[in-house]
């Protein structure tokens, strides 16, 4: 209590200290002027009588001192001092300073903005209640439906019937929802609305869902159990997105009546506006719908098919549940659901039975599906931030320690004057604090920049992704922190060496020194170079890498040629009307002037989605061998510019009634046919039916999904045919509505997304445009990845490039300005200029050959760790070796030749009577 | 005239003794009232009281309000606060005590 009064007494005083001066002044003032009247009332003169006052008194600078001292605030003044001196300590020497901060901001802002992305894909929960008491019943990302035995023990998607018994049998789920896997695209339009069809992102959700996570809807109402009912009118849920985005928050949205695939669906509310879903993506889900309507809204099936795996499981444990015996419980029961499988009844598969598990992971960042695709790049990013922070270091604590050897004569000099050590110590770490602060404040500026354009080159085509690029204040404290370490680590070493110093020596040597840069600076300097060629290593061979990506043969054509995905099921098309609807298709694209070929297939090259089957040749063995597969009309290999090398490929004469037949890529002739054994005319199917389809032609391997995947099994059918068996895959007619419509024209045609969208509605209005690009955007797309983390290793590298630079020019020039005289006497002596270039020239080359020679194993080991994300390369190639040697040895040239050419023009008259 | 040093520790007591008995003083009536009522004999270092003026006002033993003297100038007057006497009676008790002891440890010799 006394002491809150007293220190509010204090800061009273702290504020009005001018006040107070002047008070204490006038009162002190006041107190000589009487006594000194005393003293001439008692006769003295007026002179002796001021003295004698004053003798009296005392010292007044040593009282106001002391006055003022008692109040407490000696330390903050001194520090306002202190802090005053080392900024114009610092802006008497620009160069330093801007060099210092820069290097800090560089160093510290790329990590923190790294680490904002880190933190936001792979480290940030849902914003749902209680993210900890979520479970994940997998973990890895799969897509869409699955039937078979997993390659992997671990199962990650379940079928509805699992779904439900493991929701029965575990009472230690408070809730347990389940959500739809795959997600696929829904046409929406609105009742009574001029609005066009089109294309969102939808996903199918247990009527659990929203409780599960504990959200409350921003309007009306979520689904409830009630909706996920076999037979129940169908509701839907909408994003905040949505609803903000196309209806301007209209709250007449709940209630009302959408068409989604042209079926009737009411909207019983919007979805909090934090919630993005259950995964980090790209497109977050708009429509939410419930599992049951699946069958209604997409015509398919699998949802009741108890085989058919399709479904990601979240559960909310009760409180106190361990997890391991829960996890034993429901692999056990996934075990015993299997049992029953006809997909696991084999005698290999029953094998497998056993092995069967249930991971349980951590469910409160939802489907981690972002940190599988993007993690190790991500991590690899990290620690090539973590490098160049490690170089910034090295070059900040370099011009330190330049600096306070730069500044021995003058410590000297203060001390002799009876400057106090510890106030010198002080006074050089207050600026290297300075400086942090300043750094700090520098990186705060490039973490949100660089976060922002970190964001742009991960994500280029969307604007939906729900990551904000905002450092969080954890983040801005650990920059803050993480420079402020770096100043007092790098701050207190020069300080403390330049005042250990032997004052009497330091004064007397002045500058006659033949003394080199200390160990500690060459070894900081050799350091940076080595980790610059690591990266810079590291940086080439990702172009490399990038480059040898795109210029792959992909064995396709892309020029003039675009790509419309559609999506005809959703508009409403039955399996039987989708003969007229194709021949239209390709009636109305031919109308259109330039059109040269329209191609329809199930899917297209370099494009992430495929059908896998396992397939076997009629009079063979089953090899177990599984293949893609793509339904494709009679233009398609045409269209995206597949070369046929042997038969024919699809003709007019294989219409729907003519016998099935097949085409299938080189890889599948290698894979499934003995080397010379003519494919031609033999016969394929599925492992049960294998005399479907019979084989007219071999086509060259285009590139589908992946460059990376490589001897991949291709097999094409025609469009519409049936087979006699009605055996795999050719049993669902769901598998003959074709994904995507290729156009090749004569020319290239600006026009053509609006021609296009034109086309469809003019077919029949329902029929929207999922998406349209460029063959050549499509391709473009699969190689964003490689393209970003070659960009970020050019922008590293050459961050870490610029600091080696700047680290070697430092020490070079550093060491030049002290041995001024030394070459001035050896050039008194004769020496020619030449030489002393050569001689600087040599010791700051000397110390880059010395990190090159340490860097170049460890790029070699570094290689080894990246292996996986670079393609077709193992280990540091030559070129890339040799590019980032000379990169370096010319790097340092320059920042050696600049202080040698100083050095040689050292006039030795001059250099020797600065003494 | 022989002039003594005032034993350390004992100005605050002073002071504190000096305002209780005049109630509102400036430091220069503070000072000199010490002087006349000690018969000279105690003499202080004048300027010395100001810091202690500083630290007794931190404290919340006196609070200063600037007046008007006699000569009609501008003084700050010192004021002895509820804390102030209970100070006051705090050191009084401790100089007494530490005094008789000093006074038995001479008187046996």
């Amino acid at each position: 209590m006394s002491e809150a009064r007293e220190l509010w007494r204090r800061l009273r005083m702290l504020f009005h200290r001018r006040q107070f001066q002047e008070e204490l002044e006038e009162e002190m003032r006041l107190h000589l002027e009487l006594r000194a009247q005393e003293h001439v009332e008692n006769g003295l003169s007026a002179e002796a009588a001021r003295r004698t006052a004053y003798r009296r008194f005392g010292n007044p600078t040593v009282i106001r001192e002391t006055s003022y001292m008692t109040w407490g605030w000696g330390w903050l003044e001194s520090l306002v001092q202190d802090v005053r001196f080392a900024l114009r300590q610092l802006w008497k020497t620009p160069g330093f300073t801007i060099t210092a901060v820069l290097t800090l901001a560089l160093g510290i802002g790329a990590n923190a903005a790294i680490f904002t992305l880190v933190n936001a894909v792979l480290l940030k929960d849902l914003p749902v209640v209680d993210p900890q008491s979520l479970v994940r019943l997998g973990d890895s990302d799969q897509c869409c439906v699955n039937r078979g035995p997993e390659d992997n023990v671990n199962y990650s998607i379940h079928s509805t019937d699992t779904w439900q018994r493991f929701k029965q049998n575990n009472p230690e789920f408070e809730e347990l929802a389940a959500m739809q896997a795959g997600l696929n695209p829904l046409v929406v339009r609105r009742d009574h609305s001029h609005e066009p069809a089109h294309s969102v992102n939808a996903e199918f959700v247990s009527g659990n869902y929203f409780r599960t996570f504990g959200l409350r809807a921003a309007a009306g109402r979520l689904l409830q159990d009630s909706d996920d009912v076999q037979g129940a009118p169908i509701t839907a849920v909408m994003s905040y997105g949505l609803w903000e985005r196309d209806y301007a928050r209209d709250s007449s949205v709940v209630g009302s009546t959408f068409w989604i695939n042209t079926k009737p669906v009411t909207i019983v509310g919007i979805a909090p506006e934090q919630f993005y879903g259950d995964r980090m993506q790209s497109t977050p889900p708009d429509i939410y719908l419930p599992i049951e309507s699946m069958p209604g809204v997409r015509d398919k099936d699998y949802v009741h098919e108890p085989e058919a795996r399709w479904l990601y499981l979240i559960g909310r444990v009760k409180p106190g549940t361990v997890l391991a015996p829960l996890r034993q419980k429901l692999s056990a029961q996934l075990r015993q659901i299997f049992a029953t499988n006809k997909y696991f009844s084999n005698a290999h598969d029953r094998t497998l039975l056993d092995r069967v598990q249930v991971p349980l992971t951590p469910g409160g960042a939802g489907i981690q599906n972002m940190r599988a695709a993007y993690g190790s790049n991500l991590r690899l990013l990290q620690w090539i931030a973590g490098l160049v922070l490690l170089i910034a270091c090295a070059n900040v604590a370099n011009l330190l320690l330049v600096r306070g050897m730069g500044r021995k004569a003058e410590m000297s000099l203060r001390t002799a004057l009876g400057a106090a050590r510890a106030r010198i110590v002080r006074q050089l770490l207050t600026e290297s604090l300075v400086l942090a602060v300043l750094g700090g404040i520098a990186a705060l500026a490039v973490s949100y920049g660089g976060a922002e354009l970190l964001l742009k080159l991960a994500f280029p085509a969307s604007s939906d992704v729900p990551i904000h690029a905002t450092p969080s204040l954890l983040v801005q404290g650990f920059a803050l922190a993480l420079s402020l370490g770096t100043g007092v680590l790098f701050g207190v070493a020069p300080a403390w060496l330049s005042v250990s110093a032997q004052t009497a020596d330091a004064l007397r040597s002045g500058s006659r020194t033949t003394g080199r840069a200390s160990v500690l600076q060459r070894g900081l300097v050799v350091i940076q170079a080595a980790l610059s060629l690591v990266l810079l290593v590291g940086a080439g061979l990702f172009a490399q890498s990038l480059s040898k990506l795109e210029h792959f043969d992909m064995k396709l054509d892309a020029t003039n040629r675009y790509i419309i995905h559609f999506d005809p099921q959703s508009a409403g098309y039955s399996p039987a009307q989708l003969a007229a609807l194709y021949q239209a298709i390709e009636d109305r694209f031919h109308q259109i002037p330039g059109m040269v070929k329209v191609g329809l297939s199930s899917y297209t090259p370099m494009e992430p989605y495929g059908d896998n089957e396992s397939f076997r040749i009629q009079g063979q063995p089953d090899l177990h061998k599984t293949s893609s597969y793509i339904w494709a009309n009679s233009e398609y290999f045409d269209s995206v510019g597949t070369r046929v090398v042997m038969g024919r490929g699809f003709g007019p004469q294989d219409i729907a009634s003519a016998p099935a037949v097949a085409v299938v890529n080189q890889a599948f002739v290698k894979n499934y046919f003995k080397p010379a054994e003519n494919p031609i005319g033999a016969h394929l199917g599925g492992t049960d039916s294998p005399g479907d389809f019979e084989i007219i032609g071999v086509v060259e391997d285009t590139t589908y999904g992946s460059v990376r995947w490589k001897d991949h099994s291709m097999l094409f059918l025609r469009l519409l045919q049936q087979t006699a068996s009605a055996g795999k895959p050719a049993d669902k007619a769901t598998l003959h509505y074709v994904r995507a419509i290729v156009l090749e024209t004569a020319r290239p045609m600006n026009t053509m997304e609006a021609l296009s969208r034109q086309t469809l509605s003019g077919i029949n209005p329902d029929l929207s445009v999922v998406k349209f690009q460029t063959f050549r955007s499509q391709i473009g797309e699969q190689f964003t990845d490689a393209r970003m983390l070659s960009r970020l290793m050019t922008l590293f590298g050459g961050l870490a490039l610029l600091l080696a630079a700047v680290g070697l020019y430092g020490v070079t020039s550093y060491g030049v300005a002290r041995r001024t005289s030394e070459i001035g006497i050896r050039m008194a002596l004769g020496a020619e200029r030449s030489g002393v270039v050569a001689m600087i020239l040599r010791s700051a080359l000397l110390q880059t050959m010395f990190g090159l020679a340490i860097g170049v194993p460890v790029a070699f080991y570094g290689v080894t760790l990246v292996k996986s994300q670079l393609y077709e390369m193992t280990t540091v190639s030559g070129g890339a070796l040799a590019v980032a040697l000379g990169i370096l040895l010319a790097a340092a040239c320059v920042a050696g030749l600049i202080p040698a050419r100083r050095a040689a023009s050292v006039d030795p008259a001059r250099a020797l009577r600065a003494e | 005239m022989q002039r003594d040093e005032i034993p350390p520790g004992t100005l605050y007591l002073l002071i504190l003794k000096t305002l209780a008995l005049h109630g509102e003083l400036h430091g220069y009536e503070i000072a000199d009232s010490i002087q006349r009522t000690s018969d000279d004999v105690l003499q202080v270092e004048e300027g010395s009281l100001y810091p202690a003026l500083q630290r007794m006002l931190i404290k919340g033993w006196v609070t200063a309000e600037w007046g008007v003297t006699a000569g009609n100038r501008r003084a700050r007057y010192y004021k002895l606060t509820p804390a102030g006497r209970k100070q006051l009676a705090l050191e009084l008790s401790q100089f007494k005590r530490v005094i008789g002891a000093i006074t038995r440890v001479i008187q046996t010799a």
